[in-house]
C-alpha cells in the first residue's frame, strides 16, 4: 500500500502514523492493512478512572449533605481525570479504530452529565458499540442514564409526556430534520414513558408511569414502547441514510459526494452493521481520492493526540491538557450542545488558529521555532526569542523516542510524513530556505504551517 | 445596498473580509453607517439570584420563602417602596439616583431551560428554548454589519458562542500584549511574507491562511489601540475590574468596536449563598463604579451603554443548605446617560403566582431586548440578527 494512503487511513482512522508504522504497512496491500485495523479493533477495553472514594457510598449515605458534598466534589475531580485518561486512551491505544469510532459516535449521541459513574459507563457504551448493530446500539443509548437524565426521559412520564428525548432521537440520531411530523414526536415521546434508572445506573422500567395505550407512529399502530419505536425509524432508509451522510462527513469529505453516499446507504440498510459499513468505505477505490486527502482541518482532539502521537511527551500537571483543550475549543465530556461540536471551519477563529500554531514549539521547544535561513549564521529574529520563558505548560518531551522512531527518515521525508496536504508554494519554498539541522527543529518547523493543520 | 449585500451579490462573499486589499476597497464604497457607539456585555455567570439583588423588601412571600437568607429590610437601600438595593450595589445605587441605569425586572423566555450551558447557550445564541443555534447573535452582527473581528471583543482568552457567526468571528483579547507578542511569532510573520496569495482559494486550507492574516492584523491593532488608549481612575485589583479596565482602556483609544464582551463567575450559590453572593456583588460593583467614572471622566460614557444579564435567576425558595436553586427569569441591568426610562422598566411578577417549578414568570422576552439594543443602539436591523422580529422595548 502507497505510503500517502497509508498516511490518510490512518488519519481518518486514528491520528496519523508513525514512520515505523509507515514502514512495516507499506509492505502489505490494501486488505491486508484494513484487515489489521479490524483486527485490532476487535478487543473492547473499557476506559475506567479510579472511583473508590465514591464507590462504596450508597444511596442511603448520599441522605446526608455531607456525602452529597463528598460525591459532588469527587465527582468533578474526577470527571477531569476521565478526560485526561481519555485523551492519553487516544495515544495510546492500539485498537485506533474502536477508538475513533468512538469519539465520532460521542459527537453524535451528544451527552454531558456530572455524575462520573454515569459518564463513564456511558463512554464505555459508545466504545462497546462503536463497531457493532447499530439498532441495538441506539436502543443502549436510550436506556443509559446519563441520557435519560440529559434529555429528560427520566421527567418522561404518562401523565405528563416529556417530548425532549424523542425529539431528539428523531433529529439528531436516526433521521434528521424534517424527516417526521411533531405527531410523530408525540405518539413516540408515549413510547418512551417511564423510562428511568437506579442508584447503579442500571436502567429501570417504571411501569406505573408507562403508557401501556395504542400508539400510530410512522402509519404503523400498536403498544409500543421505546425498543419497538427504534425498530420502526430504522426500517427507514433516510435512517441509513442520515447516518452514512455523517459518516462521510467524518471520515472522507465534508462535502457530501451524492453517488458516494448512496452506496453507503445501500450497504448500510441491508443490515444496520457498522463494521461492514466501515470496511466498506475504508476499502472503496474513492476514499483513496486525492480530492478526499488532507482536505480536512483537523479537531482539536486530532491535532493534539497527533502531535502526542508523533512526539511523546508527558505532562507534568494533568490539568494543563484540559487547559490546552479548552483554549483549542474542544474539551472532551463537556460539548457545547445536544447538537455537538460543529467541525470543520467553526474550529478556527483568530484565536484558535494562533493557539494552533503555536501550541507545537511551546510544547516542544519552549515556544521557539529555528528560523535561520540557509547561509545565515545566526537568525535575525533571536531578540523575539530571547528571555523566553515556558510558564505556559509543564511538559517533559521523550525525544530518545521521536529520535528513535525519526532514526530512518530523512529530514526531506519529514514533510511527507507530518503534512498530508500540499504546502503552499510560497510556504514551501520558505520551508525549503530554511537551514535544516535537527529533525527536532524541521518537526517543530513543519508543525507550525497552517498546512498542519489538515488531515 | 449595504455592506452584506453587496458581499453576497459581488459573489465572493464570505471570506473576503479577510484580504486586506479588499477591506481597503469596501471602506470605499460603504461609509461608516453605524456610529461610534459601543454596547459592552457583561454576564454574571451561574446564575445570579436577582431577588438578593434588587430585593422586594415589603413582599411578605419574599421573607417567608427564605426564612435564613432574605436580606433584612433594614440592610436594604431602598429605591422604591417595594424595591431596594443589596448593600453591596451601593455603586450601583448612586448611578440609578443619578439617571444613569434601567432595571428591568422578570426577564426571560418560555419554556425556561434550568442547565447552565444549556441556558447559556439560549442567551448566547437567542434561540428558542427548543432550538439550537450553531452561531450567537453577536457573531451573527458581525456577519452582517461586521468588517473585522475585532469590531466585537471579548476580554477573556478564548470566544464564547456568542462571539460566533456563521462567517466572522469576534476575537478574545484578554491581554492584548499578549495577544500581539503570540500574533508576532517572526516564524508566522515570516510565512504570511512568503505564501503564495494567488492559491488561495475558497478550501479549508485558504480559510487557515485568511484567518491567519486576520488574527494577525486584528491582534497588531488592538495592540496599537490599546497603547494609545488610557485609564483615568484606579481599578481594583480582581480579575473582573481588569477586564473593565482594558475595556474601557479600549474605548478611549477610539478603537472601531462596536461590542464588548466580560464576565464574572461564581454565581451558582447552591450553599451558603448570603456570604458568596456578597462577595461577588462587591467585586461586580465596585468595578463598575470605577468603570462608570473612567468613561465620564474620557468623555465616553455617552456612547457606552452597558448591559448586564445572568443565564437565569434562582428559586423564589432557598434551599436546605441556606442557598438557592437553579431559576428562571431574572432581572438585566442598563447602564448609560442616553436612557428614556429611567429606574423600573417594569413591577416585579408576582411571587405568589409561580411556574410549575416554583421560579418568576418571564414578562420580558430577552430577545426583544437583544432587539433594542441592536436597532436603537447600534442602528442595526435585529430581524437580519435574530432572525425574527420582535418588538422594541422603550428603554433606549
Amino acid at each position: 500500500m502507497k505510503k500517502q494512503h497509508i498516511q490518510h487511513l490512518y488519519w481518518r482512522t486514528g491520528f496519523g502514523a508513525t514512520p515505523t508504522q509507515l514502514e512495516v504497512l507499506s509492505q502489505f496491500d490494501r486488505h491486508q492493512v484494513v484487515d489489521m485495523l479490524f483486527q485490532n479493533a476487535t478487543n473492547l477495553t473499557v476506559l475506567e478512572t479510579d472511583t473508590s472514594e465514591i464507590d462504596h457510598l450508597t444511596q442511603y449515605d448520599l441522605k446526608t449533605k455531607s456525602n452529597r458534598k463528598l460525591f459532588r466534589d469527587v465527582s468533578t475531580k474526577k470527571l477531569k481525570a476521565f478526560n485526561t485518561l481519555w485523551v492519553n486512551r487516544l495515544v495510546t491505544s492500539n485498537a485506533l479504530l474502536r477508538e475513533k469510532m468512538t469519539l465520532f459516535w460521542a459527537n453524535h449521541f451528544v451527552c454531558r452529565d456530572n455524575h462520573i459513574l454515569h459518564v463513564q459507563q456511558y463512554n464505555n457504551t459508545l466504545r462497546s458499540h462503536a463497531l457493532g448493530d447499530f439498532g441495538d446500539f441506539v436502543k443502549a443509548i436510550s436506556k443509559e442514564a446519563a441520557m435519560l437524565k440529559y434529555l429528560n426521559n427520566k421527567q418522561n412520564r404518562k401523565s405528563k409526556p416529556n417530548e425532549n428525548f424523542a425529539r431528539e432521537l428523531m433529529e439528531l440520531f436516526m433521521l434528521g430534520e424534517g424527516h417526521y411530523t411533531e405527531e410523530d414526536i408525540k405518539e413516540s415521546a408515549r413510547a418512551f414513558t417511564g423510562y428511568s434508572h437506579n442508584y447503579e445506573g442500571e436502567f429501570k422500567l417504571w411501569q406505573q408511569q408507562h403508557d401501556n395505550g395504542f400508539k400510530t407512529f410512522f402509519g404503523h399502530t400498536g403498544r409500543y414502547d421505546g425498543d419497538d419505536i427504534i425498530d420502526i425509524i430504522l426500517k427507514q432508509r433516510q435512517c441509513a441514510r442520515f447516518i452514512c451522510e455523517k459518516i462521510y462527513r467524518y471520515f472522507v469529505n465534508e462535502n457530501l459526494d451524492e453517488a458516494r453516499v448512496n452506496e453507503l446507504t445501500d450497504v448500510f440498510y441491508k443490515d444496520y452493521n457498522i463494521e461492514t459499513l466501515m470496511r466498506f468505505l475504508l476499502m472503496a477505490d474513492w476514499f483513496y481520492d486525492g480530492k478526499n486527502i488532507g482536505v480536512k482541518i483537523k479537531s482539536p482532539i486530532e491535532f493534539l493526540v497527533g502531535i502526542l502521537k508523533m512526539v511523546p511527551m508527558e505532562f507534568k500537571n494533568a490539568k494543563d491538557i484540559i487547559k490546552i483543550q479548552k483554549l483549542l475549543g474542544q474539551v472532551l465530556l463537556y460539548p457545547p450542545n445536544v447538537a455537538g461540536w460543529e467541525g470543520g471551519r467553526s474550529w478556527i477563529d483568530s484565536n484558535t488558529i494562533m493557539m494552533r500554531l503555536k501550541l507545537p514549539s511551546v510544547l516542544l521547544s519552549n515556544a521557539k521555532i529555528s528560523l535561520t535561513e540557509k547561509g545565515e549564521f545566526e537568525d535575525s529574529f533571536k531578540k523575539y526569542y530571547k528571555q523566553r520563558s515556558n510558564d505556559f505548560v509543564k511538559v517533559e518531551v521523550d525525544w530518545v523516542a521521536f529520535e528513535d522512531q525519526f532514526d530512518k527518515v530523512s529530514t526531506n521525508d519529514l514533510k511527507s510524513i507530518l503534512i498530508t496536504t500540499k504546502l503552499n508554494n510560497g510556504t514551501k519554498s520558505y520551508f525549503e530556505g530554511l537551514s535544516k539541522t535537527s529533525k527536532r527543529d524541521v518537526c517543530v518547523q513543519l508543525m507550525s504551517l497552517p498546512e498542519y493543520q489538515m488531515c | 445596498m449595504d455592506r452584506r449585500d453587496f458581499l453576497k451579490q459581488s459573489s465572493l462573499a464570505s471570506s473576503l473580509f479577510f484580504v486586506p486589499s479588499f477591506i481597503k476597497a469596501l471602506e470605499l464604497i460603504s461609509p461608516k453607517q453605524l456610529g461610534y457607539r459601543r454596547l459592552v456585555l457583561i454576564q454574571l455567570s451561574g446564575g445570579n439570584d436577582g431577588l438578593n439583588t434588587i430585593i422586594p423588601f415589603n413582599n411578605d412571600d419574599y421573607y417567608r420563602n427564605r426564612p435564613n437568607i432574605a436580606i433584612p429590610k433594614a440592610e436594604v437601600i431602598k429605591a422604591t417602596n417595594e424595591l431596594g438595593f443589596h448593600e453591596s450595589m451601593l455603586p450601583l445605587k448612586k448611578l440609578y439616583d443619578e439617571g444613569y441605569m434601567t432595571i428591568l425586572n422578570n426577564v426571560g423566555y418560555p419554556n425556561p431551560n434550568r442547565s447552565h450551558f444549556r441556558a447559556t447557550d439560549i442567551w448566547h445564541t437567542g434561540s428558542r428554548s427548543d432550538q439550537y443555534l450553531t452561531t450567537g447573535w453577536i457573531g451573527r452582527f458581525l456577519d452582517n454589519y461586521g468588517d473585522e473581528p475585532f469590531n466585537a471583543i471579548e476580554i477573556d482568552d478564548s470566544l464564547s458562542l456568542a462571539m460566533k457567526g456563521q462567517h466572522m468571528y469576534g476575537i478574545a483579547a484578554k491581554n492584548p500584549q499578549a495577544l500581539f507578542r503570540t500574533s508576532q511569532d517572526p516564524y508566522f510573520k515570516n510565512v504570511l511574507k512568503h505564501y503564495d496569495d494567488e492559491h488561495l482559494s475558497e478550501h479549508n486550507l485558504g480559510y487557515l491562511y485568511k484567518t491567519m492574516i486576520a488574527a494577525e492584523s486584528s491582534a497588531k491593532y488592538i495592540f496599537e489601540k490599546h497603547k494609545t488608549g488610557s485609564n483615568s481612575k484606579d481599578y481594583p485589583k480582581n480579575a473582573f475590574a481588569q477586564q473593565m479596565k482594558t475595556t474601557a482602556k479600549l474605548i478611549s483609544s477610539g478603537i472601531d468596536t462596536r461590542i464588548f464582551y466580560a464576565s464574572l463567575g461564581g454565581f451558582d450559590t447552591h450553599a451558603g449563598q448570603v456570604q458568596s453572593q456578597k462577595r461577588l456583588l462587591d467585586i461586580y460593583a465596585e468595578s463598575i463604579d470605577a468603570f462608570v467614572s473612567d468613561l465620564k471622566q474620557q468623555g465616553t460614557f455617552n456612547d457606552t451603554l452597558i448591559v448586564t444579564f445572568s443565564e437565569f435567576g434562582r428559586r423564589v425558595k432557598q434551599n436546605a443548605a441556606h442557598g438557592t436553586d437553579h431559576g428562571a427569569a431574572n432581572n438585566v441591568f442598563i447602564i448609560g446617560n442616553q436612557l428614556k426610562q429611567l429606574g423600573f422598566y417594569n413591577e416585579l411578577a408576582s411571587l405568589s403566582d409561580l411556574d410549575d417549578n416554583g421560579d418568576l414568570k418571564y414578562t420580558i422576552d430577552f430577545r426583544s431586548i437583544y432587539a433594542t439594543l441592536l436597532d436603537k443602539w447600534l442602528s442595526v436591523d435585529h430581524s437580519r440578527i435574530l432572525n425574527q422580529s420582535f418588538s422594541h422595548l422603550k428603554f433606549i
